[in-house]
């Protein structure tokens, strides 16, 4: 019979009237996105870090730049530490590839900007502020090593 | 009378070209003439880009191809580096990546579907085909922390094991799965003025299809029966049981159910995979910088549109030498031209629909 498919169609979209909803009232409501989500900007514990740099290689898009300079001890030490997440494909090799584990997502995901600068974070600059800085080490003496 | 013909620009912004194709329609009246696809307007050169990044880090631009289904994108260059390297991929691994492949494969071609009754004004369709695929995507956020573009197939392996409880719930998925699908059928597939769009449009015969070099669902709508995982099988999959679903006229509505068909297949697969999957580790002992031995590989997998292939050539170093990936959805929107012609404006849309082209992948 013609018009028995409508029919049914408007009788499945009937039935689905019922059916428990599926949206969230974001932004009343956040969703939660699971513990592995990767998104956001690098979260960098600076204590931790040791500047070795393998997360500037791993990185396929250049959006991890870190700068070193050598401290008292000639121990490489973090200059800089700029994520760019306009760039950032957030494919987590920086992440897995953090030999001391010091860098992990921030998880946020709402990141506009009204400029491509805005998408830059320092995230030294951000460890800074939370109190997270690398204790002194006291500088060793001379020919008094071993 | 004497009358002329006119052309017509269809996009690149119109939404029903699935991103931004544009069509260069040349119309007799209402009808088509000639359709000239223009491509383009997404190349991003990642053939180039990968050729200066190391094996590991190209898989992630493997993600922005064919962005809806990823994890096959993976899967293929993985397979393809491993081949080359004669790496062995744990049990545990092969599984999980047939489960991702699979479910990726249906999420595309919920899209897919989704994408074609939008375009023909069923937007109720839409809806509930995108509600379902929800639950894909946060299966897959759950395993690699990514909706779209996941990296979660590596060389040797997948990138962690999934999350305690994952199992259960893909269980529940592939469960429900039977229920969605009546709901598709009595919404969609029953729709008389769908099927009054779909059905003896666009006839592709079989020899054509060959001849143009299709692949994936418009050559197997058109009754030809070639599907990489059977005829040419990768990984793990002849150890499954599954049929491959094929057309008789090779006209919109085949090239559509075929799709549908091969949702149910996939649960199948998903289905057998997750009663056979083992316990074990996920990646294989792959040295920290890989470099393949000197040579070229090409490999190809079954990609929800067609027989996606890579062909990577190595010198020996940690980067490769040539990166080239074959990709259906440019080959099978070469069928555009021929099949529009004689057809009316408002098929282009249908048409288009039913080649499925992903313009990440088109462009590259």
């Amino acid at each position: 019979m013609q018009g028995k498919g409508l029919l049914t169609g408007m009788g499945i979209t009937f039935r689905e009237f019922f059916r428990k909803k599926v949206t969230e009232e974001y932004p009343d409501v956040q969703p939660d996105l699971g513990d592995r989500f990767r998104g956001g900007k690098i979260h960098l514990v600076a204590s931790k870090c040791i500047a070795c740099g393998l997360c500037q290689n791993a990185c396929p898009n250049g959006s991890v730049r870190l700068t070193t300079v050598k401290d008292a001890n000639n121990k490489r030490q973090l200059a800089t530490y700029v994520h760019d997440t306009g760039l950032c494909l957030y494919c987590n090799l920086c992440i897995e590839a953090c030999p001391t584990k010091c860098i992990e997502w921030t998880k946020e995901f709402a990141l506009s900007s009204y400029s491509r600068d805005g998408l830059v974070f320092d995230c030294l600059e951000a460890a800074r502020q939370r109190g997270d800085v690398k204790p002194p080490e006291a500088p060793q003496p001379d020919g008094e090593k071993g | 009378m004497q009358t002329q013909t006119y052309e017509l620009n269809m996009g690149p912004q119109h939404p029903s070209t699935h991103g931004v194709l544009r069509i260069i329609l040349e119309l007799d009246g209402e009808v088509v003439v000639k359709a000239t696809p223009v491509i383009g307007y997404l190349h991003r050169g990642i053939e180039k880009i990968c050729e200066g990044k190391t094996y590991g880090q190209t898989i992630p631009f493997t993600d922005r191809m064919d962005y809806m289904h990823s994890m096959n994108n993976n899967l293929g260059l993985c397979q393809a580096v491993e081949k080359l390297m004669g790496l062995e991929v744990p049990e545990r691994a092969e599984y999980i990546r047939v489960i991702m492949a699979e479910l990726s494969r249906i999420a595309s071609h919920m899209i897919y579907a989704g994408a074609l009754v939008n375009d023909l004004g069923g937007v109720t369709g839409f809806v509930f085909l995108i509600r379902d695929r929800e639950r894909i995507l946060e299966l897959f956020n759950k395993a690699c922390g990514a909706r779209m573009t996941f990296n979660y197939i590596r060389i040797g392996g997948v990138q962690q094991d999934v999350p305690e409880g994952w199992v259960e719930e893909c269980r529940r998925f592939v469960d429900d799965f039977p229920e969605m699908m009546h709901t598709y059928n009595g919404l969609i597939m029953g729709n008389e003025i769908f099927q009054a769009r779909m059905k003896d449009i666009a006839i592709l015969p079989p020899d054509r299809a060959v001849a143009m070099a299709a692949s994936g669902g418009v050559l197997r709508a058109s009754g030809v029966n070639y599907d990489v995982r059977k005829d040419d099988p990768y990984g793990i999959y002849d150890r499954f049981d599954f049929d491959v679903p094929l057309g008789t006229k090779g006209d919109n509505w085949d090239r559509f159910i075929v799709r549908m068909q091969e949702m149910e297949q996939s649960i199948r697969i998903i289905d057998q995979a997750l009663k056979q999957m083992p316990e074990g580790p996920v990646m294989a002992k792959v040295p920290k910088v890989i470099k393949p031995p000197v040579g070229e590989v090409y490999h190809h997998v079954e990609n929800s549109k067609g027989d996606l292939g890579y062909y990577v050539v190595s010198d020996g170093g940690m980067k490769p030498y040539r990166w080239h990936a074959r990709r259906p959805a440019m080959v099978n929107l070469q069928l555009l031209d021929e099949l529009c012609r004689g057809y009316k404006i408002a098929d282009v849309v249908a048409i288009l629909g039913t080649l499925d082209p992903v313009l990440g992948e088109v462009d590259c």
